[in-house]
């Protein structure tokens, strides 16, 4: 504990004694139009912010204390933030963020993967503002065009005959819907996830998502975490049927033969930008189906082009998904989730009456239908597996340099770095971690942090990110790594 | 009856006594009887009663058409999606208390999409706030500091009674009755979870357990719910006697459990069940039976609450102080929010583990939950709609006296019900009859909704914002319907 202690007072002082702190603020203020440095050298002045034009409004609403506060009495205990000084976020555009007095920072995490064009990307803001003056609700029992062309303009990404579009308001509720219908479809109850996995939180989902941290003990039923086929920390490493076997195993040992379904994301979010070991989901779709069951992909992160060389993460496995769940990048920000399926899993939903009433409103459709016509004409996912490309290199090379980064993973926009304090045993650096989220902080960065052990960084930006904000991301890793 | 008076000679000497004596009464009631009369009498003769007047045009529509939208409806949305009407109508603009379709036509909103638009369609107020919060961030997450969530956050505090100042935002009310009875569940550390026959809590695992409707259950495993006697003065056993209904959850705690209970959920109104509401004395002696055996009252106010029935809460009208509070629907006036509120006690049971909602909280829905508390107090919602809400019953129990078709009038404030039977004694649901007069009044502009097992109950929830001559307008046009029947 006392060696922690002693990194995270070095990281804390430069030579000189000054306050880090103080050095990276001067630093991420000036806008200049200089380019920021190559990683040739890890200089002595903090990289900078890339420029933008847009001035952001004042604010002369409540301050941090005074949010927090109220956050401390209203909200509950068990609310937690980001950071030692948390964040008050007041602006957005694009890819960055502006806090309280007007200081910007890149945002790498995209409100947990969710801002997928851009913060308040005009094209969007249009649809939502136009709509919102128009009709805000008035549930489907009556007809309004917008959630028609939203599902047509959703199917039409789809491959297969997946083409049944339900509309709910987050990730937990498309989830929810789509093991039900599992269920319902197969008659059978036995559901298959994986370790590490995260799908939600309400009574079903909590049962699949496959994080202690997330779980809270109540009853799940009928559940099987199979082996994470984790290329990093797994032991078949990214041999995918040492893992798809576990599958088997589960199905033949722990179940009647038959199953209802599995699900699966295609890189874990929450546990750490982990993807698949290739060729896993072709093997376990297989051995699923066989037995009965149904296969769901969650795109609640992946989706949308992220993944850069693909639309949906799904497809980076070459499989074809029975059911697939969405919600994060789908309305830029507006709470707005989705199944999509195939019509004779949906005919086993049209035996009872199944209604969401604020799913499909017209502001969601309508922002919803922007956001697909936005990232197609921005070609967002070319420019993903472009910019993911470049970043993943320099993170690569940065690993070179730096033994504490056991890991650099992901694709496209969707990335992961992992810290380790000896990369033998891979112990994770939680502490060091801890410390870096902060400097980044300091320096203008807001990355995300995830894994089961909160040794991961989660690179995920608005798909708008650039190359020159890589650069800095990375230029910015490397000058606070050297002064670990 | 008066139509009949009117035409016969006969009963000349009758009329005059019975407008003799209207005369001795209040001036403000004899104008209204008379122009009920008028009314009346126009309906006898074949008169369309019309809609209040309103100031504003819609603006022209120019996308596609019903038959497009049907067209891909069916083909890209879920085959079980369904739509009211034979002739279902494409409502493309709204504003306060109306709705416009794709030709501009004007319908009065008797149903509020849902009970969930209360300060009105596109009230200036809620816009604004949505669209200067959206233009400014839309998605941070709480993981950030924001204004916007903590100031709604306290705001909906401040029109809680006892203790209960501690919100957690999501975006449903399934989401909400999820996280509830999950809360509940951890809190007491028990699993048994009691609601009652007829109710509605939502469509995931949990919630669809809870529900306690068939229509709205598919095949789930429910672990744990216990569904009681339902309270329900005009069907149930025992009429308006709380009490007695009462006892049936006491018997489930003593017979089906081990006699400690995780908690008990129920609706202060029913909505989907038909706007049955609990008998009185009911609650108060529910909540102290299921806290005897250590379980926590969960009120579900996603319909009932809001100023809707005039109250800010369903469950003040029946003197109870609940554990937690789920809310949805008109707390956002249209945008997807729900919440639960609760004690800061229950809600430390989720610092065990993290509980994250990614959406929940963002700063456009909680900017527009502000602006609808305040819209509440700002046009006097709650006293609108105790107002118009009595006056619209009373004419609606008028109408009760003059069609045998109508079996119960029963509601609070703007959440009212209406059931129709073919045989008052027998309480035989008339579901054909229903669906007509649905149908028929859309055709006069009026849009109300159904409910109840039996789908034989308007349920009339409009805009809080509703008039008088709104009401007066959505009964007449009921009554001309009647009479065609």
């Amino acid at each position: 504990m006392a060696f922690r202690r002693q990194i995270v007072r070095a990281t804390l002082q430069n030579a000189n004694g000054n306050n880090f702190a103080q050095l990276a603020r001067a630093g991420g203020r000036c806008l200049s139009s200089a380019s920021p440095s190559s990683s040739a050298a890890a200089a002595d002045t903090p990289p900078q912010l890339p420029p933008f034009d847009h001035q952001p409004k004042p604010y002369k609403g409540p301050s941090a204390e005074e949010v927090l506060q109220k956050r401390k009495t209203f909200l509950g205990p068990s609310l937690f933030y980001y950071y030692q000084k948390p964040l008050n976020i007041v602006e957005g555009k694009m890819q960055y963020l502006f806090d309280e007095s007007g200081k910007r920072y890149l945002d790498a995490f995209a409100g947990i993967v969710t801002v997928s064009a851009g913060h308040c990307h005009p094209e969007i803001l249009k649809a939502i503002v136009e709509q919102s003056e128009l009709l805000q609700h008035a549930t489907t029992i009556y007809l309004h065009h917008a959630i028609a062309d939203f599902a047509e303009g959703l199917a039409e990404k789809m491959p297969g005959n997946l083409k049944v579009v339900y509309f709910v308001n987050s990730g937990s509720e498309a989830n929810e819907l789509a093991m039900m219908m599992a269920r319902l479809y197969t008659g059978n109850l036995e559901m298959i996830s994986l370790r590490n996995a995260y799908h939600g939180g309400s009574s079903n989902t909590i049962g699949l998502t496959a994080l202690n941290t997330w779980k809270y003990p109540i009853p799940q039923g009928e559940i099987h975490h199979v082996m994470n086929p984790d290329p990093y920390r797994g032991i078949f490493g990214s041999d995918a049927a040492g893992y798809a076997k576990d599958v088997e195993d589960h199905i033949a040992y722990g179940t009647s033969g038959r199953v209802a379904g599995f699900i699966s994301e295609t890189i874990q979010g929450v546990g750490g930008a982990v993807e698949l070991a290739p060729g896993y989901l072709k093997m376990v779709y297989d051995t699923v189906r066989k037995a009965g069951g149904v296969c769901i992909a969650d795109e609640v992160q992946t989706g949308f082009g992220r993944t850069g060389s693909h639309y949906w993460g799904f497809e980076t496995q070459g499989v074809i998904p029975d059911i697939v769940t969405m919600a994060k990048g789908i309305g830029n920000g507006l709470p707005l989730g989705a199944v999509v399926t195939t019509p004779e899993i949906a005919s086993v939903m049209s035996q009872k009456i199944q209604f969401n009433t604020f799913g499909g409103n017209p502001v969601c459709s309508a922002g919803g239908l922007a956001v697909l016509r936005v990232l197609d004409k921005e070609k967002r996912q070319q420019h993903c597996a472009e910019v993911g490309s470049h970043l993943i290199g320099r993170l690569g090379d940065l690993k070179e340099k730096y033994d504490i980064i056991g890991d650099v993973r992901g694709r496209g926009l969707m990335v992961g770095i992992e810290l380790v304090t000896d990369r033998k045993e891979k112990t994770p650096a939680k502490a060091e971690t801890a410390v870096l989220f902060e400097q980044l902080r300091e320096l203008g960065i807001l990355v995300g942090k995830g894994g089961l052990h909160g040794n991961v960084f989660r690179i995920k930006p608005p798909m708008c990110f650039s190359k020159d904000d890589a650069d800095f991301l990375v230029d910015a890793l490397d000058y606070s790594m050297s002064k670990l | 009856m008066q139509r009949f008076v009117a035409r016969s000679g006969l009963l000349e000497g009758g009329r005059r006594r019975a407008q003799s004596l209207l005369r001795s009464q209040q001036q403000q009631k004899q104008t209204r009887y008379f122009a009920q009369a008028a009314r009346e009498k126009e309906i006898a003769n074949d008169v369309l009663p019309k809609m209040p007047p309103f100031n504003y045009t819609p603006a022209p529509y120019t996308g596609p058409s019903v038959d497009e939208i049907l067209a891909k409806r069916r083909q890209f949305l879920s085959p079980s999606m369904f739509y009211l009407y034979k002739k279902p109508v494409n409502i493309v603009e709204g504003r306060m208390q109306y709705l416009f379709d794709e030709g501009g036509r004007r319908y009065l909103d008797g149903f509020g999409g849902i009970a969930t638009v209360n300060c009105g369609h596109c009230h200036p107020d809620v816009v604004d706030a949505i669209v200067s919060q959206v233009k400014r961030i839309q998605h941070p997450t709480i993981l950030y500091l924001n204004h916007a969530v903590a100031d709604f956050a306290e705001a909906l505090a401040s029109k809680m009674p006892g203790n209960l100042k501690v919100a957690f935002f999501t975006n449903s009310g399934t989401e909400a009755n999820e996280l509830a009875m999950m809360m509940a569940r951890l809190y007491t550390g028990c699993q048994d979870m009691i609601s009652v026959r007829n109710s509605y809590h939502g469509n995931a695992a949990g919630t669809m357990g809870a529900t306690g409707q068939r229509s709205w259950k598919f095949s789930v495993v429910q672990s744990g719910i216990h569904h009681v006697l339902n309270p329900d003065p005009y069907r149930g056993p025992f009429g308006s006697d709380g009490e007695k209904y009462a006892k049936d959850v006491q018997d489930i705690v003593d017979f089906a459990t081990t006699g400690h209970v995780a908690g008990f959920i129920s609706e202060a109104i029913q909505g989907v069940g038909g706007i049955v509401e609990a008998a009185p004395g009911y609650l108060p002696a529910v909540y102290k039976n299921v806290r005897k055996a250590g379980g926590l009252c969960i009120a579900d106010e996603v319909q009932s609450g809001f100023a809707r029935t005039g109250n800010m809460w369903g469950f003040e009208a029946h003197g109870v102080v609940p554990d937690i509070v789920t809310m949805a629907k008109g707390i956002g006036n249209g945008m997807p929010l729900g919440a639960v509120v609760t004690t800061p006690e229950i809600a430390e049971v989720l610092t065990r583990r993290s509980y994250f909602n990614t959406f929940g909280g963002n700063p456009v829905s909680t900017a527009a939950g502000l602006a609808v508390l305040k819209v509440i107090d700002k046009d006097n919602l709650r006293e609108n709609a105790s107002t118009v809400g009595a006056y619209m019953k009373d004419r609606l129990t008028a109408l009760k006296e003059k069609y045998e078709i109508i079996g119960d009038v029963r509601g609070r404030g703007l959440m009212i019900g209406v059931e129709l039977v073919s045989d008052r004694q027998k309480k035989t649901p008339a579901n054909a009859e229903t669906l007509h007069v649905l149908d028929q009044m859309k055709e006069m502009g009026v849009l109300i909704g159904k409910g109840g097992f039996y789908g034989n109950v308007f349920r009339i929830t409009p805009p809080l914002c509703f008039t008088k001559e709104d009401a007066d307008f959505l009964v007449d046009v009921m009554d001309y319907n009647m009479s065609k029947l």
